[in-house]
């Protein structure tokens, strides 16, 4: 059983990946801090008395069901908008993106402004990238590469297939890549 | 390179667009946390067997509660009916008027006190 600092600490590290997690999905800043307050009181209220090792996933899943009940009740208000989506899988680009994109270790914050602006920039791309993939590719891609969940704890979070969650990460990562190489982005 | 390499290279770059959450934010999310940890409940162990959070406990004796209050009422009703049916008071009063006036249901000529009595009395 976790203590409440185990807790605190748990949320703590977890609260600004999982706002941001939200905002990829909801594109919504207050929307997606409703969702993240929800998930941690859903996880401090039921599951305390879990241990805290049980925590990530948890809470992940918790999550995932508050952005779910978000487009669930967006619709049901009517005003749901159908994401577009310009990184959809199965594009004609045959080739694979991820054999030709250059990609360098991400080093600290630069020192010259020009180049904390190129890197906010290409932050910047980086987030509308994310947030313009399907759900499920998202979702899959950020449980399992953000998150560090392996294949069959994302697949019991999404309530899918380990094969489908393969192929949501792979179609995200290749759709990604596809992006950033066309704006020639180097990490 | 493969899909593991590629997503660990873009790992920081999300690790650090967390890091960059606004100010207002970070003042809610830590809010939203400290909401939370108050709806901690230190978690019960019952007789041993199972363990559960204080909250869900707390939910249980809430519900029983609750359940008893919703049957108070049928309970009053029930105790009211029983009172009323173990009342064996005879109404005297009624019972002499309807005597002085000969208006006696035929019943209680029937009653073996009630005749013996009314012997002994003439």
């Amino acid at each position: 059983m976790a203590t409440q600092k185990e807790l605190s600490d748990f949320l703590a590290q977890v609260e600004r990946r999982a706002f941001k997690q939200a905002v990829f999905a909801v594109h919504d800043d207050a929307a997606a801090l409703d969702i993240v307050q929800d998930a941690m009181l859903k996880l401090a209220e039921k599951y305390s008395a879990r241990p805290h090792t049980e925590f990530p996933m948890l809470f992940q899943r918790i999550l995932q069901n508050a952005i779910r009940d978000h487009f669930r009740r967006a619709k049901v208000r009517g005003t749901y908008s159908t994401q577009l989506s310009s990184l959809g899988a199965g594009g004609d680009d045959e080739s694979d993106p991820l054999d030709t994109l250059d990609v360098e270790d991400v080093g600290n914050v630069p020192d010259s402004p020009a180049a904390r602006f190129e890197q906010a920039e290409v932050m910047a791309f980086i987030e509308d990238a994310v947030k313009a993939l399907p759900d499920r590719q998202r979702e899959a891609f950020l449980l399992r590469y953000w998150e560090e969940l392996d294949v069959s704890e994302t697949a019991k979070v999404m309530g899918c297939s380990e094969g489908s969650v393969k192929t949501h990460c792979s179609r995200a990562t290749h759709a990604l890549a596809k992006v950033l190489r066309a704006k020639g982005i180097t990490l | 390179m493969n899909e593991k390499d590629f997503a660990a290279k873009l790992k920081p770059w999300l690790d650090r667009s967390a890091t960059q959450v606004g100010e207002l934010e970070a003042t809610r999310l830590k809010a939203a946390r400290l909401r939370a940890l108050d709806a901690y409940r230190e978690p019960v162990s019952i007789l041993g067997l199972a363990t559960v959070n204080g909250g869900v406990l707390e939910n249980a004796r809430y519900t029983l509660l609750q359940r008893g209050l919703m049957i108070l009422p049928l309970l009053a009703l029930v105790a009211a009916l029983t009172v009323q049916s173990i009342d064996t008071d005879v109404d005297l009063g009624e019972i002499d008027a309807q005597l002085l006036t000969q208006e006696l249901p035929p019943d209680a000529y029937l009653d073996q006190e009630f005749r013996s009595w009314l012997g002994s009395s003439r």
